[in-house]
């Protein structure tokens, strides 16, 4: 596989050796223009500016963190601006004749996107957060009612996100459920050791009589980053008769392939600003049986009772521009060969490129194996760097932005007793179709430089 | 004392050294030495996007942003996608809590960690019954222990409470107020008495939800005579439900006295939608409150918990400082503004009650930027689907934007009438604020007289699905 660009000054070749190795020569000639190459071969564009499309973005900024926040286009957010000046112009004929069949629209256009059975089955909410106070509320109520018993169960991965964690103790905890975690090793080799982690998980869930009522599981953990097995935990879950299996995949539609009905959850969320160009900020609530979960949204509109998905489609007055415009995000991938697809397996290929480059470049390793990345790569960071917290982890992320215009998330990884010289700092990169190899090239650099200058997270300011 | 303005009115004031004679020695007032204010054609400037040809006397459901705000509301939004790390980082948190710092000054609080910053009242409803509700399923509170609230509570807050209150196994107290009404004593006898009455078997009261104004009929509550009334009758903690307060009525919540305040600030105070400012008194009860969507920051307050609920677009909650900019660029600040908005939709609520032969609703001081209007009887309003139907036809037919209440007669001999002797069921919903013009009403005017002369009643009217 090569890519050239219009000037021919990059070249990146992959070959396979008879061991299925692959090895990637970069040859660089360096530029002297200050035009970076548009991406050609691989991403067929029909008529698509990638820089006029992410012109806003600081263009000083070396961007490769798109899984905390996001990103879009200049015309999904026109498209979103015209909606909200809809509503601004007369709010009154907006709200009555206009949005809800516009709400409707955008639950349609996920319905397909995810292989839905049915449209009822989508709730559009703010961000996946949000999703999960919605399934989490209604756990609480089932140990209020008596559905559940004080002492039963909740499992839950350890490198959950934080935010999830947090809901968990707010609605399970204090409801009486007692929280199992998931400890999986990390770097992981391979799913058979996450296959164990969460075996071990369900048992310790069961035993004292106890029942497993709720299992939250990431489809792609967020720090670290690691694709996770779900369809085969939730078969787990399954023959374990957990009451509610609960998939926070709020990095995955756009990034990897979903498809609700094949994992078989009872409740699936994901983020559409993330990987899907949407404004900030619409998830959806995927529930695989709306009438008999009884889920409701948590701000309690005139709505309540009429079903979770059209609760979640009027919580009060606010602007629900971003929730609209699923359609046009959706025309707009539609404009790139392959569509969908065909953005996630360039993202794919690119961070896996990039994540080989620099594990190269810095002598150290990935926090997984390749196929067990979507569009985004743990990359180890020298040892010498001195990462011995989550502090310093959010120190060196600062001073990379302060010092060297280069957006990353940093990971802490906790060694363990023994290791010598343990690789504790992972950078977590990404790769969406505004990014340039540049991008990578000067993190590469950055933390050479800091390597060279033998500075440590000792040294970075708070 | 009135200043409704017309289209023609270029009227340019200028103002050498302003005579600061008003007592209001807040920062607020600093700014009203002005050269000159905001000229007429100016205020339609900032309104251009307002839909042309629409007469829009309903500013209270979903409230009105000048151009210059929704440009400062994109400034902000570019920021985020510019570079969203640094934004959430460096400085989404220090504009919150400069907005919340405004805030606390504008209604008077004493603590800034007693003002969160919340999308709208709904929400803000969920979270106080939400805190109720852990209450009940804690045992903290006991099953049939009451919550009170208004008649003419809005919907959503009447759902909130089924969902959190009666769910858990609390029970509800409906105090009824009279509408029409003629005095604010007649809104506290009858409180009194719909309290006492709820409380004779004995129940303990857990919480009082009372409107600051209401929302359909629209009047002003006198909350600080409700909330005495509520300590006196051993309620345990109050809940203002202020959604139209911020920029139409002062608001002074230690003055008030409730455990919990909410008002939007999109409806009468200039901001995009949407954003409402809670107040919680500070006590010991008042850390157990929580935003019901969970983050990281769980179990740092109420206020912080509100500043990040996930990713999403905070622009709307940053903007309090260009809005005070804003209405500072008015006579008299946001106080002018509130003061010649009620003048004006008095003004032009008596002018329809005199072309209509119908009556006001309350009396004007019991209005605040809204009144509500009778419609002649021979219109027919006799239901609620009557009463949105014909919202429904002055929209699409005349392009009038105004809401319809319906008010069923308490006995069937006796109430409002109009000049026509019928009775008076149906009820509009006039506001006034900084961009409507005379015009307006008068198309109102017309319409309806134009319906009454037709021989017009909703009878003739579909519903829609």
């Amino acid at each position: 596989m090569s890519s050239k660009d219009l000037s021919g000054n990059h070249h990146h070749h992959h070959s396979n050796d008879e061991n299925g190795t692959t090895t990637t020569t970069i040859t660089t000639v360096t530029q002297t223009n200050h035009n970076p190459p548009l991406h050609q071969n691989h991403l067929n564009l029909f008529n698509i500016n990638i820089r006029a499309e992410f012109a806003h973005h600081d263009p000083t900024i070396a961007r490769i963190n798109n899984g905390s926040f996001g990103s879009c286009p200049n015309s999904i957010i026109e498209a979103q601006q015209r909606y909200q000046l809809r509503f601004l112009e007369q709010p009154d004929d907006f709200y009555y004749n206009h949005l809800k069949p516009s709400i409707l629209r955008s639950r349609q256009a996920i319905k397909t996107l995810i292989n839905a059975n049915h449209v009822d089955e989508i709730s559009i909410v703010d961000n996946a957060t949000t999703g999960a106070a919605i399934v989490l509320q209604h756990v609480k109520w089932c140990f209020f009612e008596n559905k559940f018993n004080p002492g039963d169960t909740a499992v839950m991965l350890h490198y959950a996100y934080g935010a999830v964690k947090k809901s968990v103790e707010a609605y399970v905890t204090r409801s009486g459920g007692k929280v199992i975690e998931v400890k999986m090793p990390y770097p992981v080799s391979s799913n058979d050791e996450i296959f164990e982690a969460f075996k071990k998980a369900l048992e310790l869930g069961k035993s004292g009589n106890r029942k497993v009522r709720l299992a939250v599981i990431d489809h792609i953990t967020s720090m670290p980053s690691v694709v996770i097995p779900v369809k085969e935990l939730v078969k787990m879950c399954r023959l374990e008769g957990v009451d509610c299996i609960f998939v926070d995949a709020a990095h995955a539609i756009g990034s990897i392939e979903v498809d609700v009905q094949d994992i078989g959850a009872d409740f699936y969320t994901s983020n559409l600003h993330k990987w899907l160009f949407c404004p900030p900020s619409i998830a959806f609530l995927h529930c695989r049986n709306p009438e008999l979960s009884n889920l409701h949204h948590p701000v309690v509109s005139h709505e309540y009772g009429n079903g979770i998905a059209i609760e979640s489609s009027w919580i009060g007055t606010r602007d629900y521009s971003a929730q609209l415009v699923v359609p046009e995000a959706l025309e707009f991938v539609n404009r790139f060969e392959g569509g969908i697809d065909g953005i996630r397996k360039w993202n794919h290929e690119k961070v896996v490129e990039m994540a080989e480059m620099l594990v190269k470049a810095w002598g150290t390793n990935l926090g997984t194996p390749l196929d067990m990345c979507a569009s985004m790569a743990m990359v180890g960071l020298p040892a010498c760097l001195g990462i011995k917290s989550d502090s310093d982890a959010l120190k060196l992320r600062s001073h990379l932005r302060n010092c060297f215009k280069v957006e990353v998330p940093i990971y802490y990884r906790q060694p363990k007793d023994g290791e010598v010289d343990p690789v504790t700092g992972y950078a977590r990169i990404s790769h969406q179709i505004y990014n340039t190899d540049d991008d990578y090239y000067r993190l590469r650099d950055a933390i050479c430089n800091l390597v060279s200058s033998g500075l440590t997270c000792k040294g970075f300011q708070d | 004392m009135g200043e409704i303005r017309s289209h023609e009115d270029n009227n340019n004031t200028n103002n050498e050294d302003e005579d600061n004679n008003n007592n209001n020695h807040n920062h607020l007032s600093k700014k009203s030495r002005l050269l000159s204010f905001i000229t007429q054609s100016q205020i339609k400037q900032e309104f251009a996007h307002h839909h042309t040809g629409v007469a829009r006397i309903n500013n209270g459901s979903f409230g009105s942003c000048p151009g210059s705000i929704i440009a400062a509301q994109k400034r902000w939004q570019l920021k985020f996608l510019q570079q969203p790390d640094d934004f959430f980082f460096n400085q989404l948190p220090a504009q919150i809590l400069r907005s919340r710092t405004l805030i606390k000054d504008l209604i008077n609080a004493d603590d800034v960690s007693e003002v969160s910053i919340v999308d709208n009242a709904t929400t803000a409803a969920a979270i106080v019954l939400q805190h109720v509700g852990w209450a009940f399923a804690e045992g903290r509170f006991n099953k049939g222990d009451a919550v009170v609230m208004l008649h003419c509570a809005f919907q959503a807050v009447k759902k909130s409470i089924e969902a959190y209150v009666t769910r858990a196994g609390g029970s509800v107290i409906v105090v009824h107020l009279p509408f029409p009404v003629n005095s604010v004593e007649e809104i506290v006898s009858e409180f009194r008495l719909g309290l006492a009455k709820g409380k004779l078997n004995g129940r303990k009261v857990r919480l009082a939800i009372i409107d600051h104004i209401t929302s359909m009929p629209s009047v002003v509550i006198p909350v600080r005579e409700l909330v005495k009334i509520c300590r006196e009758e051993g309620v345990n903690q109050v809940f203002v439900d202020a959604a139209h307060a911020v920029g139409s009525i002062s608001v002074d919540v230690k003055d008030i006295g409730a455990d919990f305040y909410v008002s939007n600030l999109h409806k009468w105070f200039f901001c995009p939608p949407s954003v409402a400012v809670l107040y919680c008194r500070k006590s010991s009860l008042s850390s157990d409150l929580h935003h019901p969507v969970v983050s990281h920051e769980y179990g740092n307050g109420l206020a912080i918990e509100s500043a990040w609920i996930g990713t999403r677009d905070y622009s709307s909650q940053l903007l309090v400082p260009e809005v005070i900019d804003f209405v500072n660029r008015f006579e008299g600040g946001i106080h002018g503004i509130m003061q010649r908005n009620h003048d004006a939709v008095i003004e032009m609520a008596k002018m329809l009650a005199k072309s209509w032969g119908t009556i006001l609703g309350s009396p004007p001081e019991m209005c605040p930027s809204m009144a509500m209007i009778g419609l002649p009887s021979c219109l027919g309003v006799l239901s609620d689907d009557d009463a949105s139907n014909l919202r429904n036809h002055l929209r699409d037919q005349f392009r009038v934007e105004v809401p319809i209440h319906y008010q069923p007669l308490k006995d069937a001999e006796i109430g409002p009438r109009d000049e026509g002797c019928g009775f008076i069921t149906g009820y509009a919903r006039i506001s006034h604020q900084v961009y409507n013009t005379i015009d307006d009403y008068i198309k109102f005017r017309d319409a309806v007289n134009q319906l009454v002369q037709d021989g017009f009643n909703c009878k003739m009217l579909v519903s829609r699905g």
